[in-house]
């Protein structure tokens, strides 16, 4: 996910994989109602007057999965380009003006979705409706060579701070160039590569407004302090009248598969190794899902954490943990990240990592340790309640994935129900040992150890 | 929190007169002729001028309820019922700036600890215990204070509060423990080095402060010292600093005055303070004549992290509540002026930003920005104009208006979740700046005259330190050729390189890329 800005209220990166919890009473509900204009562009509405808050969250069905050949990277930086001003509202107004009214805004693109919120005290609500039909209608039209070059830069740099100039960070956007074959929407990571960020044209900011940036693929959530019946029609006049084609329907790719074990060994700037393993795993909400979801923190969440356990607390093979669910519209990836400990043969810690996920391919987890990582889903889902942008962003996140966007509570239902039998299942479906992306990254200046085998690795 | 940009990174401009020129008056950048109006947009019902907006509802943040448990402990209790979640944060005015000579880090490490076993379990029974109740619980120390935190669900407070206790008041400092968290700590130092951000951070301080004073440092300790720290000197420092008649005890959210007594009461009551007069939180002072300009070297690096800084004000000065609308006007928000001065107009740098830090004693002000590297020397001239330009000039107009609009809505935002709820008053406790400073704040903000933000802009005037970490190879000839004078060469845990050492010839050019 590719943020905008670096700004500090995006603790959203979770938002898109939603997290949540298991047993008992606690109701995950978010009261919206939910229409769609006659040119196809659906409206969601949460009222709360709790605090003298307004939020604006649209989401488009676009992403970088949907880039054209030789144009990695453009569905972001078009995200970049939204913000680049129209002849209602020119260049740096669109920022001057919600400032001015102390409203502030960002945006993310993923692989699936590109979304912009706002956030404002209530009073701002008819500018950020303003401001947003504004550029959701026009901005493709208004587009300049001067506005591309611009943010062109901006982004290539964003991709240098984020992973180029990041301990790890290359070796993170060349995963999925591994786990995917050429030509599958998922190969290339949503930043792009500097080559074709330099490559786009203003003809392809027209081309790709004109295609996906209409009503009928886009969903707007307001939520907060207002006046329902007076923001609907307010919404009703600002975007009504936006004609819609129809979006043409991308062919789905077929499923990725890994027929063996690719290996990769990758030099950086760092002083510890790292082990990257990647698998291919179910779509979001797919059967399975949930499951990894709570694989994930059965094997990574605490001390007893089966990998935290057995390569940090008991042995000292490792200086960090992860594991996770990375869940994506067609297929997602399930990644464990190892960094090693000083002197540790990475061999050994593989081997280390491999029996652990072996176990609980072999074993269902115990009954405790289900509950304990159920239990933590659900403060997850009750935190993302906390904040009123959250909540717009949760309702547009579940109604781009589900069409349902009071899903929350069923989707929490999700891992209430998950059984230690179904966790086993899916981890020995899934993390298949000779059926995997294995990414070592070893220090720069250290000679590489032997090339690992293809295959191998014990 | 008034800090919308987190450090964001910065870039500067380099006609520096010129560009903060067309800066000064704000609004409309340069904009090419708008295109003729197609018909499309001749038919659209969106108005050509933007709305007229009623004004913002007053807001004032709810206060919490202060008062004292038997045991001395400070209580600030806010209640809030919507959701059913309590956040606790205990704060002490303990933090690295209490570390003794020579043991960097130590309350760090000894905030590390306390959750690596405490009262009946060890180090994982209490993760496992704490996790099984969907709970999280955090430790750690910052500059003036120690902090651990709890987030629950309402049904699972009592039992996660007897937990939070035991890792507060009844730690068990186990030497297994210790073994593991000591080398892993050691290993993550180590690992610093390779962050060049982390390194900006940790040079920043050093060069600001000096070693050996009590914001010279980072929290987080320094590699050199650390082997030197022993689980003895960590149960010293505990003995010494974690005492009840110094802390707070935060708590937000789906709790009642009497089901947090009742908890205080079962598991909190035992601890006491130790006869011994509590220790004074000390403050740090900048040094009178900092490096001017310094350089750590990271060979091959993409992008230079530049920062500038100097000496701020202390939290509690009555001058930091009205300098903190001058530094949302040059680096707190994405329309000021470094963001768009090294981001929109120059495309350097993924964003600039800068910020008065809110500390006990003398803070810094910093301004900062990751910057593509052969544009580093450009950047940083930029970065020290639009300084400049706010210390002799001051605010526009506009500017004026903006910042005040964007403190109101702060002061909303701030107080919205528990979370950040418990972690801002701990912060205010931590800093012995009361429950109710952030309201008191931005009411003297809101009160503040642009004639008095205009003075009080000279804070940020560029007399201070600069400090890159890049490619030296590629930016001594930018430094040279913007003038900024001899860089004193630093390593990567903020001391002065010897002379003699790896200094890097400077070559005649940067690798000039074509971006």
């Amino acid at each position: 996910m590719r943020m905008r800005s670096l700004a500090p209220v995006l603790a959203l990166a979770a938002a898109l994989a939603p997290r949540a919890a298991s047993a008992a009473d606690v109701k995950v509900d978010i009261p919206f109602t939910k229409t769609q204009l006659p040119n196809g562009l659906t409206v969601i509405l949460h009222e709360d007057h709790t605090l003298p808050l307004v939020a604006v969250n649209t989401m488009v069905r676009v992403g970088s999965r949907f880039e054209e050949p030789g144009r990695t990277g453009f569905a972001h930086l078009f995200e970049h380009l939204m913000f680049m001003g129209t002849a209602r509202a020119p260049t740096k107004m669109f920022d001057a003006w919600m400032e001015s009214a102390g409203g502030s805004n960002n945006a993310w693109t993923s692989e699936d979705r590109t979304d912009y919120f706002d956030v404002g005290p209530a009073n701002t609500l008819p500018l950020l409706l303003w401001l947003e039909a504004d550029r959701f209608s026009s901005i493709g039209r208004e587009m300049t060579q001067q506005k591309l070059d611009a943010q062109r830069d901006v982004v290539r740099n964003e991709r240098r701070q984020t992973t180029e100039n990041r301990p790890y960070g290359k070796a993170e956007i060349h995963l999925p160039e591994l786990a995917y074959p050429a030509g599958h929407p998922y190969h290339h990571p949503v930043i792009g590569s500097h080559e074709d960020l330099q490559a786009a044209t203003v003809d392809d900011v027209k081309t790709f407004f004109a295609r996906w940036y209409v009503p009928k693929n886009s969903s707007l959530v307001v939520a907060g302090d207002f006046d329902p019946a007076r923001a609907r029609a307010e919404i009703e006049r600002l975007f009504g009248w936006i004609p819609s084609p129809e979006v043409t329907q991308v062919p789905a790719p077929p499923a990725p598969r890994l027929t063996g074990v690719v290996r990769e060994t990758m030099a950086d700037d760092v002083k510890l190794p790292k082990i990257i393993m990647a698998w291919h795993s179910p779509a979001r909400f797919a059967p399975g899902d949930a499951e990894l979801d709570l694989a994930g923190s059965i094997l990574q969440e605490g001390k007893a954490s089966r990998l935290y356990k057995a390569l940090v607390y008991d042995n000292p093979l490792a200086q960090d943990v992860r594991a996770e669910q990375r869940s994506q519209d067609l297929s997602s990836l399930f990644v464990i990240e190892v960094v090693a400990q000083p002197g540790v043969p990475l061999d050994k810690l593989e081997a280390a990592i491999d029996a652990e996920v072996a176990k609980l391919a072999a074993s269902p987890p115990s009954g405790e340790e289900l509950r304990r990582a159920q239990n933590q889903f659900e403060t997850g889902f009750v935190s993302r309640l906390q904040s009123v942008n959250e909540r717009a962003s949760l309702l547009n996140i579940y109604q781009m994935a589900v069409g349902d966007p009071g899903y929350a509570d069923k989707d929490l239902a999700r891992y209430r129900a998950a059984t230690a039998a179904q966790v086993q299942a899916t981890v020995k479906a899934t993390l298949d040992p000779n059926a995997r992306v294995i990414i070592r990254v070893v220090p720069k200046e250290a000679p590489a150890a032997a090339p690992a085998q293809p295959g191998g690795g014990k | 929190m008034r800090a919308p940009i987190t450090m964001l990174a910065a870039g500067a401009a380099l006609a520096a007169a010129a560009l903060a020129g067309c800066e000064e008056n704000l609004p409309p950048p340069v904009v090419p002729a708008p295109p003729p109006p197609s018909a499309e947009a001749a038919a659209d019902p969106i108005p050509s001028a933007k709305p007229d907006l009623g004004a913002p509802r007053a807001f004032e943040p709810a206060a919490p309820a202060v008062y004292k448990a038997p045991n001395g402990l400070t209580v600030w209790l806010l209640e809030r019922h919507a959701l059913p979640m309590v956040s606790v944060t205990l704060a002490l005015p303990y933090g690295s700036a209490s570390d003794p000579e020579g043991k960097a880090g130590l309350a760090s490490i000894t905030a590390n600890m306390l959750d690596e076993g405490a009262g009946g379990r060890d180090a994982v029974a209490l993760s496992s215990a704490i996790n099984d109740l969907g709970a999280s619980l955090t430790t750690g120390a910052g500059v003036d204070g120690s902090t651990v935190s709890l987030v629950v669900l309402k049904k699972n407070f009592k039992p996660a509060f007897e937990i939070f206790s035991d890792v507060v008041a009844r730690p068990r400092f186990d030497d297994k423990e210790w073994k593991r968290v000591s080398s892993l700590w050691r290993n993550d130092l180590a690992k610093r080095a390779q962050d060049p951000v982390a390194v900006s951070r940790v040079v920043i301080s050093a060069a600001l402060y000096g070693r050996g004073s009590p914001y010279g440092h980072p929290s987080s300790g320094l590699v050199s010292t650390a082997a030197k720290i022993d689980l003895a000197a960590v149960k010293g420092f505990y003995a010494g600093h974690y005492r009840p008649d110094q802390a707070t005890l935060v708590v937000a959210g789906d709790v009642t005055r009497a089901e947090l007594d009742a908890v205080l009461a079962a598991s909190l009551e035992g601890w006491k303070a130790p006869a011994k007069a509590a220790p004074a939180p000390p403050a740090g002072k900048p040094l009178a004549s900092p490096p001017g300009l310094v350089l750590v070297d990271r060979p091959d690096a993409p992008q230079s992290v530049l920062a500038f800084v100097r000496e701020g004000v202390a939290a509690s000065d009555p001058k930091a509540p009205p300098l903190d609308l001058v530094n949302t006007a040059l680096g707190g928000s994405f329309t000021s002026r470094l963001n768009q001065d090294l981001r929109e107009e120059h495309g350097w740098s993924y964003g600039a930003g800068s910020r008065f830090a809110e500390t006990r004693g003398t803070g810094a002000f910093i301004a900062q920005a990751s910057v593509v590297t052969e544009a580093t020397g450009q950047a940083l001239t930029a970065m020290l104009a639009d300084l400049d330009k706010m210390a002799k000039g001051g605010l526009t107009a506009d500017e004026f208006g903006k910042v005040r609009a964007q403190d109101r809505a702060d002061l909303v935002q701030a107080y919205e979740t528990v979370g950040s709820t418990s972690q801002r008053l701990g912060t205010l406790a931590v800093l012995g700046l009361g429950p109710t400073f952030d309201a008191g704040a931005s009411r003297a903000r809101q009160q503040a005259s642009k004639a008095e933000l205009d003075t009080l802009a000279a804070a940020v005037a560029p007399r201070g330190t600069i400090v890159v970490v890049g490619p030296a190879a590629a930016v001594l000839p930018q430094l040279e050729a913007a003038k900024l004078g001899k860089p004193e060469l630093f390593d990567a845990e903020g001391n002065p390189m010897k002379a003699g050492g790896a200094r890097p010839a400077a070559k005649k050019k940067a690798p000039a890329k074509k971006k």
